[in-house]
């Protein structure tokens, strides 16, 4: 019996597409992600040149040995922040687009 | 201690060229090929790549010199390279990639769907590239007059660098493509960083602690040498005597502001880094390369940092040495950016010394190659193929790109031999990290709001980015020049800012691009456009092919 | 606890930290005001991210359950398959008639008439015999067929005034099994397009096996929640296939996209077993019902989206969110001439530990007391669809009190529905 070709029935399988209005809700999702991702990176870099400003310990207490609390951050603490904002806003981003563009993926490959 | 570094500079160049000539087998002469590397570079190849291209002289010489002259003031360059890969991956790697395009004045014609797009930013990309390329070449300059101090066929050593710099990397660019260069940047980049961890690795089994060296450092106030004798330097926020580990050593609150915000916004508009965006295989890789580049950068300048405090504690107590009292007067170099060549002599001799300077020249290179590449492909493909000649096919738009290579070189090492160095580094301690700030300042006033508004505000129109990339460009150029000829301060106050100036470009770029969208009758972005640069549609087709080859495989 | 447990870690740890740095290891130690906004601020922070985090396995579950294999010992005499209701063929065919191209349409089961429309229904009406000796071989080998020509042996029908001169003929199956055909007449002898036919017969051989599926659910143990699982709108799938019908000439590669989005919208529907399925899932059925929806009102159905990321790793009943924009665009897009906007909003409350979903349209609206007695769909009512009550009755048999479901709604104004769910 000729039947219609539904799903994963060529080796290939249909090809992926996206449909527009789908595409504007998970650009609008993303925006808000990196966005809020983007507030925390600028309010953590700047809170190091604030403190330095208003807050003398910042600057002239001794944390490990030789080096002040804003030594540490800036020498060395912000890139394992920037690393770790980076990894978590691009797993969520990931996360995010796999769950908002696309149908699930059927790996299995058959519809039983 | 020349011969040793002659040699050593042989050795890098046989390698470069045996690289190059490698990659150069592989690649067919299509548009696509010679400035993309047909799309297939791996996710780690390809962050060291962009760190490559990222890593110049500035950051290698310069951050270490910075940090040795300022202390924790010096650190912030390094802290600012760094964080302008944060809002590459927030808000531009993967829409960059996922629109599909060749570079980044393509990505912005494609966007806004707009020649007079494509011709703004084509001319707003060479102005970076060209502010870019004239330190980088200045470096080379300076590098060879200092470690091999003879010129040739009648040249100044100074002359001498530059031309030998331009035409070797010419030469690779031609020759290679971006394959090539894509290769050439990654081992470089991995060149960079092993020299780093070297040094690290000889500190450390020196018995070398970082606390206690930043605390040796931060005893005496901090002093720099002026003509032939130290000055104390003031502490900008305080007024008294600097100290190492103190901040104040180099900037005000106004001054710090402006560099951060300039670095940051910058890498967003980078030609030349932002072009090797769309060498990733999918969207999605793009964006994960940027991880990478977050990690392996930023394990690059947290070593920086740290050699640079190690200079500053091992001159001082080496400075009786006769090699080392020529460059130092009582224990501080003459020149800051001496410090990471120095400390090699001083972990191991002259062959360390001939090692750091094969690093720094590695890092000048891969940097003008990636610049001379972008101006290749922003001329090559968007003025010759899409606007000059459509008709002329894909020979012609790589043949125009090879002519750009050479004629953007060329302008770049004449203006860097007409510059007198002598007379700049006089009024900028660190000539080389201060003329990229200027790049990165034009980058990120011109194209880095256009950029930001296409990929994520809909209703942006061509009209709006025209207007944009237009008032971004001759504000942050206006600011400088005011700058420049008033004498601005660049440690801080109002001043600090025309030198450093995204903080007040970028804003006004931004509303103006806001404003004449606002105010436009044109169509906002087209559904099509909006569809590939968001959705994931190719990133999922391109990882099922993926999957399934593996299974067949398997 | 399970929920706040990492959040209660993580504000402890942080704490730690802040009098380790600020208090243990810094000399001099921090002044204890400063401390205290120090560790005030980073606790904001986690708490504010704690509530943007996107919860819920990080990969896609692993599918359902496959479907369990149709029995195959249905007896052939008298019980005619459970979708095949007269309503259910009495409407097919009237919704065929137009699309297939051809002057009548019918459908049969094995041995006899089921459905007829267009000339000649009067002597081919429900209940009469089959005469084309050519649907005899479909039934057996299941292939399309066309036939041409009056005579006994073509199509049989032994009243000399029927109209009818050629045919199409397609088999209906559940599974492997033939249980009926679909044919096409046409009063030429040119015969209809087999194709079309076949792609009709194919659209409801699925919905056969669907309802064939969903009449075994009721006698599974859950018996209460499985009476009232979703049921396919047949005007939905009609309209939708007409609309892939009218494209496969004039586009066909969008034609095979909305195909490929069809089998998904049944394979998600069919083969979801549990009460419960990933928002994220949820959603792209909701997409995969939109694209379909949107391929047929055009311009005239505009459906925005405004999807918190943390709501996408949350469970929620499953077949909840669909029926509510398919009543959206019901009483949006159906009835209006202008341009409808239905917009979906999902948040989650990670405090309270809620999913709040709000359905809103600028339709025509619903009289006040419609909603409340919208009737529940049981097979193929006019209006069709899973009814807001069969949501109502599900969520009340599932939580309980600890629910809100609102419908708001005036005649003119639109319909707005806010759902407010507990997290699982």
């Amino acid at each position: 019996m000729a039947r219609m070709e539904m799903g994963p029935g060529s080796p290939r399988g249909p090809e992926e597409f996206d449909g527009a209005s789908e595409v504007v809700a998970a650009a609008h999702t993303q925006r808000r992600i990196a966005l809020g991702y983007g507030l925390v990176f600028v309010l953590a870099t700047l809170s190091v040149p604030v403190l330095t400003l208003f807050l003398p310990w910042w600057s002239g207490s001794r944390l490990l040995g030789g080096m002040s609390p804003s030594f540490v951050v800036v020498a060395g603490g912000l890139y394992l922040f920037f690393l770790a904002l980076g990894i978590a806003a691009a797993t969520l981003a990931r996360s995010v687009e796999d769950r908002m563009l696309g149908t699930s993926p059927d790996d299995d490959g058959s519809p039983g | 201690m020349s011969g040793t570094d002659t040699v050593s500079l042989a050795v890098f160049a046989v390698v470069a060229t045996v690289v190059s000539v490698v990659a150069w087998r592989h690649t067919r002469a299509t548009t696509v090929d010679f400035f993309l590397a047909g799309r297939r570079t791996g996710m780690i190849t390809n962050a060291g790549a962009i760190c490559g291209d990222y890593l110049s002289a500035a950051s290698f010489l310069g951050v270490a010199g910075a940090v040795y002259a300022s202390g924790l003031d010096g650190v912030w360059y390094a802290t600012g390279f760094a964080a302008g890969f944060v809002p590459v991956l927030l808000f531009v790697a993967a829409p960059l990639r996922r629109l599909g395009t060749v570079s980044l004045p393509d990505f912005l014609a494609v966007r806004f769907d707009s020649p007079q797009v494509r011709i703004a930013a084509v001319v707003a990309v060479e102005l970076v590239i060209l502010s870019y390329l004239v330190p980088q070449a200045v470096g080379s300059g300076v590098t060879w007059e200092l470690l091999v101090g003879e010129g040739i066929g009648g040249l100044s050593p100074y002359a001498t660098g530059i031309v030998v710099s331009t035409i070797a990397v010419g030469g690779i660019v031609v020759i290679g493509g971006m394959r090539g260069t894509t290769w050439n940047q990654a081992l470089q980049f991995g060149f960079l960083l092993a020299v780093a961890i070297w040094l690290a690795a000889l500190l450390w089994a020196g018995g070398f602690s970082y606390p206690a060296a930043v605390e040796q450092a931060s005893t005496a106030p901090l002093q720099a040498v002026v003509g032939d004798r130290l000055v104390e330097v003031p502490n900008q926020l305080t007024g008294a005597p600097a100290r190492f580990g103190t901040p104040g050593a180099r900037y005000g609150p106004a001054g710090q502001l402006a560099l951060l915000v300039t670095l940051v916004l910058g890498t967003a508009g980078l030609p030349h880094v932002m072009n090797r965006y769309f060498t990733a295989a999918t969207g999605r890789a793009a964006r994960t390369s940027t991880v990478w580049v977050l990690a392996l950068a930023g394990t690059f300048y947290a070593l920086a940092v740290m050699l640079g405090t190690a200079a500053r504690v091992l001159v001082a107590g080496r400075a009786e040495e006769p090699w080392l009292a020529e460059l130092t007067v009582e224990g501080v170099l003459r020149v800051p950016e001496h410090a990471l060549p120095v400390l090699g002599r001083l972990l191991a001799g002259t062959p360390g010394l001939a090692v750091v300077s094969a690093a720094a020249f590695a890092a000048m290179v891969s940097t003008i190659g990636g610049l001379l590449l972008a101006a290749a492909a922003s001329f090559g493909h968007d003025v010759v193929a899409r606007i000059w000649r459509p008709t002329g096919g894909p020979r012609e738009a790589v043949l125009a790109g090879r002519a750009a290579v050479l004629v953007v070189s060329a302008l770049a090492a004449a203006v860097a031999i007409a510059v007198d160095p002598e007379r700049l580094l006089a009024s900028f301690p660190s000539v080389i990290a201060t003329m990229v700030t200027w790049a990165f300042a034009l980058a990120g006033s011109a194209l880095t709001p256009a950029v930001l508004l296409g990929i994520w505000w809909r209703d942006a129109t061509a009209r709006g980015a025209v207007a944009g990339i237009w008032t971004g460009a001759t504000t942050a150029i206006g600011a400088l020049l005011v700058g420049l000829v008033i004498g601005a301060n660049p440690s801080d106050g109002l001043t600090a800012v025309l030198l450093a100036p995204a903080m007040i470009a970028a804003p006004i770029s931004t509303a103006t691009i806001v404003v004449v969208s606002r105010l436009d009758t044109g169509p906002p972005v087209s559904p099509r456009v909006w569809t590939r640069m968001h959705g994931t549609a190719a990133d999922r087709q391109a990882e099922r092919m993926a999957r399934i080859t593996l299974r067949g495989r398997g | 606890m399970r929920g706040v447990g990492p959040l209660v870690a993580a504000v402890t740890v942080l704490w730690a930290v802040v009098v380790l740095v600020s208090q243990v290891l810094a000399e001099p130690p921090l002044s204890p005001v400063a401390t205290m906004v120090a560790g005030v601020a980073l606790t904001n922070v986690a708490i504010l991210g704690y509530a943007s985090t996107l919860r819920g396995p990080r990969q896609h579950r692993a599918r359902p359950r496959a479907i369990p294999a149709v029995p195959q010992d249905r007896t052939d005499d008298g019980d005619r398959p459970v979708g095949l209701t007269d309503e259910v063929v009495d409407a097919a065919v009237d919704l065929l008639m137009p699309l297939l191209g051809g002057d009548a349409v019918s459908i049969t089961d094995r041995h006899r008439m089921l459905a007829f429309a267009g000339p000649g229904h009067d002597h081919h009406a429900r209940g009469s015999a089959l005469y084309a000796p050519a649907r005899g071989e479909v039934l057996a080998t299941g292939r399309t067929m066309t036939i041409s020509g009056r005579g006994d042996d073509v199509i049989g029908c032994p009243e000399p005034a029927c109209p009818l001169r050629s045919a199409a003929i397609a088999a209906l199956s559940i599974g492997e099994e033939v249980i009926g055909s679909v044919t096409v007449y046409r009063s030429t002898d040119d015969p209809p397009e087999p194709d079309l036919v076949e792609a009709a017969a194919g659209i409801l051989s699925l919905h056969l096996a669907l309802a064939e599926l969903q009449a075994e659910q009721r006698l599974s143990l859950d018996f209460e929640l499985d009476a009232l699982r979703a049921q396919i709108n047949p005007h939905f799938l009609f309209n939708t296939l007409n609309t892939i019908a009218s494209r496969i000439r004039t586009d066909p590669e969008d034609a095979r996209q909305l195909l490929v989005r069809l089998a998904d919208f049944f394979r998600y529907a069919i083969r979801q077993r549990g009460q419960f399925a990933g928002f994220s899932e949820e959603y792209a059925f909701v997409r995969t019902y939109v694209t379909l929806e949107q391929a047929r009102f055009g311009d005239r159905l505009h459906v925005e989206y405004d999807i918190d990321p943390a709501v996408l790793g949350v469970e929620v009943p499953v077949l909840v969110i669909q029926p509510l924009i398919e009543n959206a665009i019901k009483h949006g897009a159906s009835g209006n001439v202008g341009r409808t906007t239905v917009r979906l909003r999902a948040r989650v409350d990670p405090l309270s530990r809620t999913v709040r979903v709000v359905v809103r349209d600028d339709g025509v609206g619903m009289p006040a007391d419609t909603h409340a007695t919208m009737p529940v769909a049981r097979g193929p009512h006019e209006d069709g669809g899973v009814g807001l009550r069969n949501i109502r009755a599900r969520l009340g048999l599932l939580f309980g009190d600890r629910h809100t479901f609102e419908v708001h709604s005036a005649p003119g104004e639109g319909t707005t529905i806010h759902l407010e769910v507990p997290m699982r």
